[in-house]
């Protein structure tokens, strides 16, 4: 059992979008890079030469690490420099790992570059989607004991670390991440499995409804490293162009996304009332400035985006996005979500669930979400009388990052030492051990 | 045991003062708090203390645990008592102190053999006079 004086356990939330790492007891995460990683394939002769040669050149600051016969690039830094034939893929599929040498890249990156620790040395808390499976886990503990040697590990649920950060055992917690949205009720520290429910509608999503909707109105989102920009006088900017034809199309979507995503984060809001084409064609138009200096004007698209969540068959009418058909019919909007998974869990435990509902996440963190949720749920929950009420922290740092808070906060405490699912254990009982530890 | 959960230890005397407030009727409330990693009674109250002496005890930005022996005449004009159990989160506490007090719950609610009703409130309307009969009937 570890029961060191010392706790310096190490928190990582590897999240669809965004992989989170930092030190137990501080505040907020140390690091927080992306959970995509740059990929080339490393068949081609001459594309292995060229990355040799650049390997000598900036091994210090990238993460470059030869993986069989790709290479991985790792971290915010190394997949911002473009590189000819990169790929970006996500190590990730709805929340769930289907490829274990990015994740293992990624925790790499995270305890290597960024924090700079000996994984053997450091306890370490893992936060976990509620849908991992049980060999998902358990390859996880092989993963951590075996390869990084940790003294100890932990696996805590997302919902659960989230709803106890906000003081709650008992809550519905609405996580709308990057890559998916998932509500997930939470009754005295247990996830109740059968009630959680997600869909692919999250902040990814909802970028690219964005970049299609500009798209059709004739704006292009140049990628930053698709032009240089020089000030030639004082104040006065020159964009040249410039020719990559090797990038590849995943790179590009990337490199637009970072900046589409820039621009919803800045003028979306979730409107007041169900979006209407009519009533909204005359609001007032809001500027923002692209990279490349050209300033656009978005008008409707900052309340439809963000609708989409309520009402997911609106991504329809945006061209480019009609492939959205075929996996629309299941999906529902938020509010719809919310009640139909308190409607299955036990009658007893449903008044007190719509009492506290907790929002939680990046795309929860969008203006007017909050309250247009609470006014959604009441006019469609109005007949059973039920106490509504949704909960967000006010502080934007707690609220997007509650899961990693909640964690750092458990493997800092003193009397959580004991919980640990430590070495010895695992040596004794093996990685199925995990289940019992970590229920 | 619950995921997540602190392994915060729970003070003999809790237990104690538990058994008193349930058997004996001794008090009308008693609050607790997490101290030195263990649960141990904060304040006691009364058999003759209100619910709004109660609510008083409650600091305004600190989370505790609580329990309050609650008197009421049913319908039928038949005189009845139930036990609450209050986790008083406010939403001015720390958050620290808030996931403290949350992973630490059930394990000591597990200890307090008895409870009837149990209810988590993160401000005072959430734990109004209202809401308490509601709940008690």
């Amino acid at each position: 059992m570890y029961g060191g004086d010392e706790v310096s356990a190490i928190v990582i939330d590897l999240g669809s979008h965004t992989c989170k790492a930092g030190y137990a007891g501080e505040d907020a995460p140390k690091a927080v890079f992306p959970s995509v990683v740059g990929c080339i394939d490393q068949m081609d002769a001459d594309d292995d030469k060229e990355n040799n040669d650049s390997e000598t050149n900036n091994n210090n600051v990238d993460s470059n690490k030869p993986k069989g016969k790709r290479r991985l690039y790792v971290g915010s830094q190394a997949l911002g420099f473009r590189r000819d034939h990169m790929e970006v893929v996500s190590p990730l599929k709805d929340g769930v790992v289907v490829d274990w040498d990015i994740v293992d890249s990624i925790w790499d990156h995270a305890l290597k570059d960024c924090l700079l620790v000996d994984p053997k040395e450091h306890p370490m808390l893992l936060a976990e989607p509620s849908s991992n499976t049980q060999q998902q886990r358990e390859r996880t503990a092989e993963l951590m004991f075996e390869k990084y040697k940790v003294p100890a590990l932990f696996l805590a649920k997302n919902a659960v670390l989230t709803s106890f950060a906000s003081g709650r055992a008992t809550s519905v917690v609405v996580d709308s991440g990057g890559g998916s949205t998932t509500v997930a009720p939470v009754h005295d520290g247990y996830v109740l499995q059968k009630a959680v429910s997600s869909s692919p509608i999250g902040g990814e999503f909802l970028t690219d409804c964005l970049m299609k909707s500009l798209e059709s109105k004739g704006i292009v989102i140049k990628p930053r490293y698709s032009f240089k920009r020089k000030e030639i006088q004082p104040g006065v900017f020159q964009t040249v162009d410039v020719d990559f034809p090797h990038t590849t199309e995943s790179y590009r979507l990337y490199s637009q996304r970072v900046i589409a995503s820039d621009i919803k984060e800045c003028v979306c809001r979730a409107p007041d009332t169900p979006y209407d084409e009519s009533a909204y064609s005359n609001i007032p138009m809001t500027p923002y400035e692209l990279p490349d200096g050209q300033t656009i004007e978005i008008g409707a698209d900052r309340f439809k985006i963000p609708d989409i969540l309520f009402n997911p068959p609106l991504a329809q009418t945006i061209p480019g996005m009609d492939n959205f058909a075929e996996i629309s019919p299941s999906v529902r909007g938020l509010p719809q979500m919310v009640i139909e998974s308190i409607n299955r869990c036990d009658v007893d435990i449903r008044k007190e669930l719509f009492g506290s509902i907790l929002l939680a996440g990046g795309t929860a963190s969008m203006q007017q979400l909050k309250e247009r949720l609470e006014k959604d749920l009441l006019e469609v929950e109005s007949p059973q009388a039920a106490r509504v009420k949704v909960l967000a922290s006010g502080n934007a740092t707690e609220r997007r990052f509650s899961v990693w808070i909640g964690g750092s906060i458990l493997a800092s405490l003193g009397s959580f030492q004991q919980m640990w699912f430590s070495k010895s254990e695992y040596e004794e009982h093996g990685a199925s051990y995990i289940q019992r530890k970590c229920p | 045991m619950a995921n997540a959960a602190s392994g915060m230890a729970v003070d003999d005397e809790c237990k104690l003062k538990f058994l008193e407030l349930k058997a004996k009727r001794n008090y009308r409330f008693i609050i607790f708090k997490i101290h030195n990693q263990q649960v141990v009674v904060d304040k006691l109250g009364t058999p003759a203390e209100t619910y709004e002496d109660f609510t008083a005890a409650l600091p305004k930005d600190e989370c505790r645990y609580a329990v309050f022996d609650f008197d009421f005449t049913t319908a039928e004009n038949c005189q009845k008592s139930k036990i609450f159990f209050i986790a008083w989160a406010p939403d001015s506490s720390r958050v620290r102190s808030k996931m403290v007090y949350a992973s630490s719950k059930d394990r000591f609610k597990r200890e307090l053999d008895g409870i009837q009703v149990e209810l988590q409130a993160t401000d005072p309307s959430e734990m109004s006079f209202d809401i308490i009969k509601a709940r008690a009937i």
